[in-house]
């Protein structure tokens, strides 16, 4: 039986939800709690579609397909493919999580928020499931209204600045995808990513790639990327950087490079050095930055370059090891802002120079903190390391280089993670940490050790992954488009 | 037998999980006792799978286990899979064992710190990255162990977190490890190009069809990794800094087990080196002249621990000679040696430091012998046998390296020359220690601090462990007395066969060179330390090179470190300052002209914005066929 309405239902939950926060006159403390339960109920509905799904077969599965402007031939068509799956995961635990940091944080203005978070879980849902062009450009559109105004209102001091940088540039970014979205379409006859074939013009992949590369970000676009990292609250922080990027990966991996494989071996190179120096550029200024947060968005953007590394390596051992990495990052940035908004509270700061010797006492977070840098640094035997370690193996065929910087990133993370894990939790304790300041709290370690729980099983087991994002091989699922 | 080795490999990580989960609930002694036990329950497995596998003939003697596939893509697949053969299983025992003695030990040492529990974790952390280093079935295992031993000894390096010297050496450990991680992972990459595999019985078969400068990238990538951990030239900087570490942590990781695994990976990957003999000759030299340059670091340092870590980075040296002239068997069986005599020499100098508070200068001790006379003569036979006098166990396994030499033609009449002069290097600075620390009169600071064990619990753990390895160490060494009989070459030779075999004059030449050496350096170290009758010689030049450790970590600052931060400093500044903030300021200035101009078109009808929207999607839309 096809359960193409779970997908449909993975949608629609959190908008529903999202209608009766707004809608129902619901105190604060009730309005945090229906968020909570409405993400976690949509952790339950993903949990039900990975049981649902059937891993060796091909193409799409749970779809749906609806007629919208026929004559357009555009319709309302979703549905799942492994890999798609496994981001989507990632989105409705990464969510459930921020939702609980929000309700532990308490923010103001609740109804306000907490539907704007639901609608938000909604559209980013819609753009994994999408299999229209339309479709999937409103859900896109759909996805960074909720963004502007989640910086822009409950952001810190220099929000404001930080949502114009976001808006404009990701704007721009948008409006060249509308006008490829449309050209693809009326070029191919039809909206539908399924029934349309692939195309060889290079301005209309620029125009994707142009969306793709300024949302995730990559090296030279990420101008918004600190300023947006610093000043949204830490929840909104883990969300853009652990799921609205993997969103970006996503888009080159159905779109840019499943569509047009032409424009892909043209514009390959300067891609992948572009994806390198990004890589080295990230992790040296993560290296010199001198607060929590700073450190975590360069990371950020180190790790999204070499997932792009990994993506337009195009081979079997780049695209899976992408897919795992696209999670294992997800999981870890959402985990380390959180951590970082959890030391934040206690030491109302996040520079590196007045923090330290928080291990002293605080046995939970020394313990939490510990494991994810060290996760993150990708030590060999993690999950960050099997993704890296194919990622590199992948694009080593492609050019050995591009794998010697990759080896050197990864001394460079090593160095600057362990920059960030002493400067917090080790030495004399900083000026700006108290003897008072509290161990983590249950309700903080409810919501991530979970996160973490996740990457320790997916360290024992990174296969899970890899073995199911595409049905045999990836570089065949792609040369054929996902059919 | 592979169901021992699985429980061999994951119960020192069920306690660790176990100790970690349990915090409070658990009391600290209990921790340590969990945590020795799950070991001990490691060294069992590993004797049950080393006698069933003797039932075996000799060559049916590798099983593979695969518990689930670790890591796939494509037709690729990497297994959680361990490998039972004699070269693992030798390993196991070596590892197992002389790790249970360690952590029991660490009971007496580590009491009463108040962070013990998370010790102890560590500590079987540790045992289990080891015990999966070496029971690796496909080179990615290996990679996954190599990687988790340096993070535990990452950990517990900087186990007293508040010193900011600790947390320093700690760092250092993992990045400089992370050099040699990285090498042998784009080793790793070149071998699945090749070979579509990383197993050993696919990868090896293949060595000789790489072609030459493949094979050699691939032995130097392992070869990085080799040398970092096991802290051979050039990446031999962070050993003695690891010091910083509590005391059975420099035994366990810091000299017994987790810094020879690069002889290990040598010589489990020997088919691969063979394929690159220059590579391969590359070790050995490197070997020989990290042994020269640690034997004469080691003459000048005063801290206790750190004599005994260049004496340990020497005797490395000694094996990686080995390992480089195929004298695989010899260099594994240094290895086991070694492994006896200098955990004894760093457990009995912990209970030195322990009676004197925590002091490491020898500097401030002498004449414990009157004051210790039972450690003194545990750490005397430690000596005896790292200095090789007969017949103390390193006596048979450095001789035996040596003849390896002797029979090598001349670059291996370099080594053995090199290797000879190390003995007498090791006389030297072995008993400069012994006579600093114990001979004489009690020095006052001696008479102020030194306070006698206790014979509870904790004096007994500190102690029976302690005579446990005096008597490996005095007598282990006859397990192999070659050309008699040669027990180890023989169980190891279907891993690793040995390129080079000695002649028996060969060997007599060595040993009696060697032995002559040796007490020579005892002879002198005795009228410059004990007697005193002779004056330290004082080279002004020389005592400041040997001081700064030849300068290597001047070097590395300057050439590696500051770059680093001047590149990343210079990044923010020219690049990334200009990107945000000039796009900050050219989007408030556009966006206000922009604002501006846009005031005027606000007209209030909602036809005049539909009919603007449609337009200019329009126009975008022209545009982009247009340009196609």
């Amino acid at each position: 039986v096809n359960a193409g309405w779970l997908t449909t239902a993975l949608i629609l939950l959190p908008v529903a939800g999202a209608l009766v926060v707004w809608i129902l006159p619901l105190r604060p403390f009730a309005v945090g709690s229906t968020a909570l339960l409405v993400a976690l109920a949509e952790v339950a509905l993903w949990i039900d579609a990975v049981a649902r799904f059937d891993f060796n077969k091909p193409g799409l599965q749970l779809d749906q397909q609806q007629n919208w402007f026929s004559d357009l031939h555009v319709s309302y068509h979703v549905g799942f493919y492994g890999f798609s799956l496994w981001l989507t995961g990632l989105t409705v635990v990464v969510l459930a999580a921020a939702t609980g940091y929000a309700v532990w944080a308490g923010r103001e203005r609740p109804r306000a928020y907490y539907g704007l978070m639901l609608l938000l879980t909604g559209a980013i849902v819609g753009v994994f499931v999408a299999q229209d062009l339309l479709l999937f450009y409103v859900f896109w559109e759909a996805m960074l209204i909720p963004l502007y105004f989640l910086v822009g209102v409950w952001g810190g001091p220099g929000r404001l600045r930080a949502t114009l940088l976001f808006v404009i540039y990701t704007m721009a970014g948008s409006l060249l995808m509308l006008a490829s979205v449309i050209v693809l379409g009326i070029s191919q006859g039809t909206f539908d990513l399924i029934s349309s074939g692939t195309s060889s013009s290079d301005w209309i992949f620029l125009g994707f790639v142009a969306a793709f590369a300024v949302k995730a970000p990559i090296f030279p676009l990420h101008a918004w990327l600190p300023e947006a990292y610093r000043e949204s609250s830490p929840e909104v922080a883990a969300v853009l950087s652990g799921v609205v990027s993997k969103v970006a990966a996503f888009g080159f991996l159905r779109i840019a490079i499943a569509k047009f494989p032409g424009p892909v071996s043209d514009f390959r190179t300067p891609i992948l050095v572009l994806a390198a120096c990004g890589l080295i550029y990230g992790s040296l200024l993560a290296f010199r930055a001198p607060d929590l947060r700073g450190v975590i968005a360069y990371s950020s953007l180190a790790q999204l370059g070499l997932i792009m590394l990994g993506l337009f390596a195009v081979n079997d051992l780049g695209l899976n090891g992408a897919v795992l990495q696209m999670v294992n990052h997800g999981l870890i940035s959402a985990t380390l802002f959180l951590l970082a908004g959890g030391i934040e509270r206690r030491a109302a700061t996040g520079e590196l120079g007045r923090l330290g010797g928080m291990a002293r006492g605080r046995p939970a977070l020394a313990t939490v903190l510990m494991t994810t840098g060290i996760i993150a640094l990708a030590v060999p035997g993690s999950s960050a390391f099997a993704g890296e370690f194919e990622i590199l193996a992948g694009v080593f065929t492609t050019g050995w280089g591009y794998a010697v910087v990759g080896a050197v990133a990864i001394v460079l993370a090593a160095m600057y993670m362990l920059r960030l894990i002493s400067a917090v939790l080790h030495q004399s304790p900083g000026p700006a940490v108290s003897e008072a300041a509290l161990d983590l709290r249950p309700a903080e370690l409810s919501i991530v050790v979970p996160l973490v729980a996740i990457l320790l099983v997916l360290s024992a087991w990174p296969a899970a992954i890899t073995d199911r994002s595409f049905s045999g091989s990836a570089t065949q699922s792609v040369a054929q488009v996902f059919r | 037998m592979i169901v021992a080795a699985w429980i061999c490999l994951l119960s020192p990580l069920a306690a660790a999980l176990a100790i970690t989960l349990a915090g409070n609930r658990l009391s600290r002694r209990g921790a340590g006792f969990l945590s020795t036990a799950s070991v001990a329950v490691s060294f069992v497995a590993a004797v049950v799978a080393f006698v069933a596998l003797l039932g075996d003939s000799p060559d049916d003697r590798s099983h593979y286990s695969t518990l689930w596939s670790w890591l796939t893509a494509g037709q690729l697949d990497f297994g959680l899979r361990i490998l039972v053969d004699p070269l693992s299983t030798f390993m196991m025992l070596v590892v197992a064992g002389v790790g249970a003695l360690i952590v029991a030990y660490s009971i007496g040492y580590m009491d009463g710190d108040d962070e013990e529990r998370r010790y102890f974790a560590y500590m079987a952390l540790f045992v289990f990255s080891m015990l999966l280093l070496v029971q690796g079935g496909n080179l990615l295992m290996l990679l996954a162990g190599w990687g988790l031993v340096g993070l535990s000894s990452y950990l517990l390096i900087g186990f007293w977190h508040e010193r900011p010297s600790a947390i320093a050496a700690a760092k250092k450990a993992f990045v400089m490890n992370a050099v040699g991680d990285a090498t042998m992972a784009l080793a790793l990459f070149l071998l699945i190009q090749r070979t579509g595999s990383l197993n050993f019985e696919v990868v090896f078969p293949q060595a000789g069809s790489f072609g030459g400068w493949a094979a050699n990238l691939v032995a130097l990538g392992l070869l990085g990794g080799a040398v970092a951990k096991s802290a051979q030239l050039p990446l031999q900087t962070w050993l003695p800094d690891a010091m910083e570490g509590p005391t059975p942590v420099s035994a366990l990781i810091h000299a017994a087990t987790m810094v020879t695994a690069g002889v290990y990976l040598i010589v489990r990957t020997n088919p691969l080196f063979e394929a690159a003999p220059r590579v391969l000759e590359l070790s050995a030299g490197l070997g020989a002249a990290t042994l020269l340059m640690a034997g004469l670091i080691a003459l000048v340092q005063v801290d206790i621990k750190r004599v005994i870590a260049y004496s340990t980075m020497s005797q490395i040296g000694y094996m990686f000679l080995a390992a480089g002239l195929g004298a695989y068997s010899n260099g594994m069986f240094h290895l086991m040696t070694h492994a006896f005599f200098k955990a004894l020499l760093f457990m009995a100098g912990g209970i030195v430091i322990h009676a004197l508070a925590g002091e490491q200068d020898m500097r401030k001790m002498g004449g414990l012998r009157q004051l210790m006379p039972r450690t003194f003569w545990c750490f005397l036979v430690g000596a005896l046998a790292l200095a090789g006098i007969p017949f103390f166990s390193g006596f048979f396994s450095k001789d035996a390296i040596l003849a390896s030499a002797l029979a090598q033609g001349w670059y291996g009449d370099v080594l053995w020359v090199a290797g000879l002069i190390g003995t007498f290097l090791t006389g030297l600075y072995a008993f400069r220690m012994v006579f600093i620390v114990f001979l004489g009169e009690p020095s006052a600071f001696v008479r102020e601090h030194y306070h006698e064990l206790k014979q509870d619990v904790v004096g007994r753990a500190l102690t029976w462990p302690v005579g446990v390895l005096t008597v490996l160490a005095a007598f282990g060494g006859w397990l192999q007395f070659p050309p008699l009989w040669t027990p180890v070459t023989t169980w190891l030779d279907p891993v690793a066969k040995p390129l080079v075999e000695a002649s028996g004059t060969e060997e007599a030449v060595s040993s009696i060179a060697a032995v002559a050496l040796g007490l020579a350096g005892i002879w002198v170290a005795w009228l410059l330390y004990g007697a005193r009758t002779a004056t330290v010689p004082r080279y002004a030049r020389v005592q400041a090179l040997l001081e700064h450790k030849f300068y290597f970590d001047e070097a590395y600052d300057a050439v590696f470190y500051r770059p680093a931060v001047f590149l990343a400093r210079g990044l923010g500044r020219w690049i990334e300052r200009p990107l945000v903030f000039g796009s900050i300021r050219e989007l408030s200035e556009g966006v206000r002209d922009l604002g501006l101009g846009a005031r005027r078109l606000q007209t209030g009808l909602v036809r005049t914005y539909a009919f603007a929207i449609a337009a200019s999607l329009a126009v975008v839309t022209v545009v982009f066929v247009a340009v196609r």
